[in-house]
């Protein structure tokens, strides 16, 4: 795992995309932390700068992650790893845990903000670096969902957009709640569909009419008889369903001044997911 | 010892291999030939963990790839058709990250890529980006790669393909070296090449075993034994009668051009009989101009038993009747003589 993780290290420093990277961040997360903490809107909280500066995932996570596994498999190189005794997870971890560091260095530059902002006073500190966490493990869990998308193809730009395509939505979702129908039905109805996508998914990754058809009767046969007995139980669902993938609500909710277990909990399981899911991918391969 | 039991990997309904099983004894080196698409690169694969078989057991050195897969890969170097090298790398970094990845312990580590960069004569370039180096010299930091951890079994997939006449002497000389410590199995459908370094040679075609023997046994086995050709110069009747008290010809073997009668003769048991058909021409006043012995070699044994093979496939294809089927072993027919006539231009360059 160590010779994994010091490689890509040294070639996120060869290659340039990682000083490229650390840049990026740094320049959008200055610009915010002037214009929103030190001039034009003198606010005095931290995590402003941060709920701004989530452009910054936009440009960093595929930057990052989209060659960690698409170019070992375009360059054959991944012959390699898979043959040398090391296990998948082991290489999963090693490329993560590289990733990980690289995105750490503006988070922890980006640290020394707050105590510039010692002079106006130091209530917020302690609000201004639970956001910070929870800006890096946003950005952790991010990294881990852009691996998993770079370990599904060998094409680096399908890979880059896809993971911009997954921060956009996890970043936006929390606008289109109002376009929502609030009834049970529509709730229902929502369900429904997901139930068939899941089906999709099933049939995607098994190849299995039958499982695939069973997976989407199953579910929403359920769904049906649950609205039959109590539709109630459907007010509300489809915000809650949409919410699993909001990534921003749930950050500002953590940097807001309310750091709660749940909420650290989100952004951990969901990298704890990319990684596994990255994982079952790497070994999916073998047997396809 | 490397132990394969019934393997199988299918693609769809295709089978890359179908219920192959052999064994590969210590100490020997063993060539793994068919044609392209045979199941070379797939059982290869397979072999040392790279793809999880669809069915069957391998077992390198005691261990089950599938069950014990780190122990298993600890022992196993393995040089895939394309080397594994990162271009952004130099060759050292890239060999010193690769023993590290092998787990050579951190003292041995700088000593152990030194050693290998000597032994396969790239130390000039150790301090070169892989990116710039030509694809004969990728292919020998690939072979390093695969000698770092002094792995008991060496796994190479045609380990010279796209290198020049000198580096394949090279090349061979190395792998002839290198099987005195190791177990090596390499994959060609180059036939010269394996007949004179391997002892043994496994012949698959369509995923499926035909043969293994040693290079002079399936030699043996083809045609059966040798072929001389006599050319002598005298009547056509008279050369074939001073024939026929040493051995059995037919009239058909021979054949009459400007005066010189040539003959084919199949010499059975492969006994030598050159003195004698030699002293007999001459006593029948026919001066021998030309004699030489033709052995069946590995091209023609090998030919002959992938197309029977083939043949085979057609027959069973035609009771299954499937047409979209019936296709492809007509289109793949072609590829053993296309390999025969590369390999000729070879031996011509």
């Amino acid at each position: 795992m160590r010779a994994i993780y010091k490689r890509e290290l040294r070639s996120y420093a060869v290659s340039m995309t990682g000083a490229i990277a650390i840049a990026v961040a740094l320049l959008i997360m200055g610009l915010m932390f002037r214009n929103y903490n030190l001039s034009t809107y003198h606010l005095l909280t931290f995590s402003y700068t941060l709920n701004n500066s989530s452009l910054v995932f936009y440009i960093v996570v595929p930057i990052l992650s989209m060659r960690v596994f698409a170019e070992e498999r375009k360059l054959k190189t991944d012959q390699l790893l898979l043959t040398a005794p090391v296990s998948v997870g082991q290489i999963v971890m090693g490329k993560y845990l590289a990733l990980i560091t690289v995105f750490a260095i503006p988070c922890v530059i980006t640290g020394f903000y707050p105590l510039i902002m010692l002079r106006f006073g130091k209530e917020t500190i302690k609000w201004d670096y639970s956001a910070l966490l929870a800006y890096f493990l946003m950005g952790c869990a991010y990294l881990a969902i852009g691996m998993f998308i770079s370990s599904t193809t060998e094409n680096v730009i399908i890979a880059a957009i896809l993971s911009i395509l997954f921060v956009f939505v996890t970043q936006m979702i929390s606008n289109t709640y109002t376009l929502m129908s609030a009834s049970n039905f529509a709730a229902l109805i929502f369900l429904v569909i997901l139930a068939v996508l899941a089906g999709f998914l099933v049939y995607f990754m098994t190849k299995n009419y039958w499982a695939a058809m069973i997976t989407i009767s199953g579910l929403s046969a359920a769904w049906l008889i649950t609205y039959a007995i109590k539709a109630s139980w459907f007010s509300g669902k489809t915000e809650a369903v949409m919410k699993v993938l909001d990534f921003a609500t749930h950050f500002n909710d953590f940097a807001n001044g309310s750091f709660t277990i749940p909420n650290l909990l989100y952004f951990i399981s969901a990298g704890a997911i990319g990684i596994i899911l990255t994982i079952q991918s790497v070994l999916k391969r073998r047997w396809s | 010892m490397i132990e394969v039991k019934n393997l199988t990997k299918k693609y769809g309904d295709h089978y890359a291999v179908d219920h192959l099983s052999f064994q590969v004894e210590d100490g020997q080196i063993y060539g793994f030939l068919g044609p392209n698409g045979a199941g070379k690169s797939t059982t290869m694969n397979m072999m040392t963990g790279y793809l999880a078989p669809t069915a069957g057991m391998i077992k390198v050195n005691g261990f089950d790839i599938m069950e014990e897969p780190e122990a298993a890969k600890r022992t196993i170097g393995y040089l895939p058709e394309l080397p594994p090298v990162y271009p952004d790398m130099t060759v050292r970094e890239y060999l010193a990250f690769c023993a590290e990845l092998k787990r050579v312990p951190k003292k041995e580590r700088l000593s152990a890529v030194k050693e290998k960069m000597m032994e396969l004569g790239i130390e000039d370039m150790a301090n070169r980006l892989i990116r710039n180096l030509s694809k004969g010299y990728k292919q020998r930091v690939g072979f390093a790669q695969a000698l770092l951890g002094d792995p008991q079994t060496l796994i190479l997939d045609e380990p010279t393909v796209g290198l020049d006449p000198k580096q394949i002497l090279e090349i061979r000389e190395l792998i002839r070296n290198l099987g005195k410590k190791h177990t090596v199995i390499l994959s060609s459908h180059i036939l010269s090449e394996v007949s004179e370094v391997c002892d043994r040679v496994l012949i698959i075609n369509h995923g499926r075993f035909v043969a293994c023997d040693s290079p002079d046994r399936l030699e043996m086995g083809g045609k059966g034994g040798t072929t001389l050709l006599v050319a002598a110069e005298g009547k056509r009747a008279d050369v074939l009668a001073a024939l026929r008290t040493v051995v059995q010809v037919t009239d058909g073997d021979l054949t009459e051009d400007q005066g010189v009668v040539s003959a084919s003769i199949d010499v059975p048991d492969r006994q030598d009989i050159r003195g004698r058909v030699s002293a007999a021409l001459f006593a029948a006043n026919c001066p021998v101009v030309e004699m030489r012995t033709k052995k069946a070699n590995l091209e023609d044994v090998f030919l002959e038993l992938t197309e029977g093979e083939e043949q085979a496939d057609q027959d069973d294809q035609e009771q299954t009747d499937s047409e979209a089927e019936q296709e492809s072993p007509a289109s793949d027919k072609e590829e053993p003589k296309l390999h025969g006539e590369e390999e000729q231009k070879e031996d011509q360059a």
